[in-house]
């Protein structure tokens, strides 16, 4: 009963006439860079979150505003993946093998407007669980120390590191990139000056909006010139927009089948909405029996990742509001967004401010409940955004990104440096060197430094203080079974099918 | 190849950080873990991920074909001109200037590249500084003209 109070708290929160026209905006805008293609939730959320900063939003509103583009870039992926076959973030990737097709037949009303109904029960199912979950998780997590805290955060990096990109080396890399990077600047403890090369610049470390527009929107517009990818013309709406009955009732239990299963893989550090909807789709197609039409426009081809898509997204903020540690990229850059405000993530979160946290979770069923609405009936609006020109679309964000970085300090040495980040950054993702990691650990870099310290400070610089209590053993076991697990069991797999099997 | 190289490149990037990470000690210290301990630590296993970077025959990189590569270099110096112009021309001016070469490479019209330009820079201007209130630099030429 206490949580309900909580949440009705958070609805007091997130009901105010400005955090609603937030919520609105936020939504609006999501769906609009999530549809683009190329812009993804991670770069609409980096985005943004230097001009909700600029804007001097306070903390809940910003927060509010970054949810609800999180929220709305997971709805606006589906749209281009359906009319134009290219999805509009990776999460969608799924959405285009039977939403294309359908779009194609004729269908692209029902698919869309279905696809819209498995975002919304994805993500509702979703908030619930994080409200049933997060809060025993927090109270569970408060008893963590130095020790136990600097391990999750080996943790949460080696989960992160274990399952994405295509090689743990590189993995690793960018994660220690990040944490070098988050090294710079003055010592809070010593006051010693570290990697600042006797530069004024540097002293108070690399601003974290730097490294974010750097990793995610100039290397992206690099990236945009490499793939400059001849869009086809979208396929029209015609016809009705409204699933009907029968096309309701073949996909209900599908959708929620997924949303549940998609909450717990967003849960998971590591794995993302990418893994989910995979999953979840292919789960589904061979749960169908013989007679679906999965791969050539079955319509619970378009609601299983579309509902596991969404959940997963929610359900990542889970580790991100309870433990202070983020399981993906999107969810590090909003932790690095509490830091700007010097709110330090972690379990006491839900203590010391219980307005920003539940005012955050009522936004979000209110934020799902507006995506509803506006993708359904508004469809159209939407629609006309998928024919912004590239060569509009690359110099706005470029200038938009530049607007960001010049409101933290208004210094030319911080654009120059972002560009560089940016640069750097592409080679890195040419590479294919995973770029969350990377973001994760110059988020991570200074609490995991300031807890081990804080931790061997207690022990009198004893390094078994690491290992003494039984949650930090777990923690360790957990962080190299992360660490090697996938990649084994991806090993495995591969001399399992050897033998010529048809691809999935 | 790119990776090895990149691997040798990152392996000498480690020693040199440990070389400067050394000295980084407080004249006196209360704590047990000074302030080189941690960068160290993460600099020495940068170390080793970039040896087996350089061992490692991993997927190669799918690099664009040259002349697409000459235009992404192009366009990375033209985001560097606009970093380093957007304070000292100002918003509007260095948008407009950045604006007509990127749209150049995407396909616009110089019509079309003028026009959006121009939009650019001014409507973005009107949107954050005046509507945003986020502040936004007018430019140093302006205030020597105006005094």
């Amino acid at each position: 009963m206490d949580t309900l109070s909580l949440l009705m708290h958070g609805f007091a929160v997130a009901a105010t006439p400005e955090n609603l026209m937030i919520a609105l905006i936020g939504c609006f805008l999501g769906t609009v860079v999530g549809l683009l293609p190329g812009l993804g939730p991670i770069n609409g959320v980096a985005i943004l979150l230097p001009i909700a900063f600029a804007m001097k939003l306070p903390p809940e509103s910003a927060l509010i505003l970054l949810c609800a583009v999180y929220a709305g870039c997971e709805y606006g992926g589906r749209i281009s993946a359906i009319l134009i076959n290219v999805p509009g973030d990776a999460g969608a990737v799924m959405t285009t093998m039977d939403g294309h097709p359908m779009a194609k037949q004729g269908l692209a009303g029902p698919a869309l407007s279905m696809s819209a109904m498995a975002s919304f029960t994805g993500a509702l199912v979703a908030t619930i669980g994080i409200v049933a979950f997060a809060p025993l998780l927090a109270e569970w997590a408060i008893a963590f120390g130095p020790a136990e805290y600097f391990v999750l955060m080996v943790l949460a990096l080696s989960c992160l590191g274990g399952l994405v990109g295509d090689s743990l080396p590189k993995a690793m890399t960018a994660c220690l990139i990040g944490l070098l990077l988050s090294t710079v600047g003055i010592d809070s403890n010593s006051g010693v000056y570290r990697f600042t090369f006797d530069m004024l610049h540097l002293q108070d470390g690399i601003p974290f909006i730097v490294i974010v527009i750097g990793l995610f929107a100039v290397s992206e517009l690099l990236l945009m010139l490499q793939s400059a990818h001849t869009t086809g013309e979208p396929i029209s709406l015609t016809g009705r927009l409204m699933f009907n009955t029968k096309e309701f009732m073949l996909a209900k239990w599908t959708m929620l089948r997924s949303a549940v299963s998609g909450f717990f893989i967003g849960v998971l550090p590591g794995a993302g909405a990418t893994i989910a909807s995979a999953m979840c789709y292919a789960a589904e197609r061979r749960m169908a029996g013989k007679d679906h039409r999965f791969g050539n426009g079955d319509i619970r081809g378009v609601a299983a990742p579309e509902a596991a898509n969404n959940a997963s997204a929610n359900g990542s903020l889970v580790p991100m509001l309870t433990l202070g540690v983020p399981g993906s990229g999107t969810t590090a850059v909003m932790i690095g967004a509490l830091t700007l405000y010097n709110i330090t993530p972690g379990p006491t979160l839900f203590q010391d401010q219980p307005a920003i946290v539940w005012g955050l979770i009522a936004s979000l069923f209110i934020a799902n409940v507006m995506l509803l609405v506006m993708n359904i009936p508004l469809i159209r609006v939407f629609v006309k955004f998928l024919s912004i020109p590239t060569w509009l679309l690359v110099p706005g964000v470029a200038a938009i990104s530049m607007v960001g970085v010049y409101a933290v300090h208004g210094t030319t040495f911080d654009l120059i440096l972002g560009t560089l980040i940016g640069g750097v950054g592409y080679l890195l993702r040419v590479m294919n060197f995973p770029i969350a990691p990377f973001i994760l650990g110059f988020v991570l870099g200074d609490m995991m430094e300031q807890n081990l310290r804080r931790a061997l400070s207690i022990s009198d610089g004893d390094v078994a203080v690491l290992f003494a209590s039984p949650i930090s053993i777990g923690l360790w076991i957990a962080a190299l079974a992360m660490l090697v697990g996938p990649r084994l069991a991806r090993a495995v797999e591969q001399r399992r099918h050897r033998a010529p099997s048809p691809a999935v | 190849m790119s990776e090895r190289i990149f691997g040798g490149v990152l392996f000498l990037v480690s020693i040199a950080g440990i070389w400067i990470g050394w000295d980084l000690q407080p004249p006196f210290s209360y704590e047990p873990v000074g302030p080189r301990a941690f960068p160290l630590l993460v600099l020495f296993l940068l170390g080793l991920c970039a040896v087996s970077l350089m061992l490692s025959r991993h997927g190669e990189a799918k690099w664009a074909p040259a002349p697409v590569m000459r235009r992404i270099g192009v366009l990375f110096v033209i985001v560097l001109g606009y970093a380093l112009l957007f304070d000292k021309l100002g918003f509007v001016i260095a948008t407009a200037l950045m604006t007509i070469p990127v749209a150049r490479f995407f396909g616009g019209t110089w019509t079309q590249c003028a026009a959006g330009g121009a939009g650019l820079g001014v409507g973005m201007y009107f949107f954050f500084d005046r509507l945003l209130d986020v502040a936004l630099p007018t430019g140093q030429w302006l205030t020597t003209i105006t005094g």
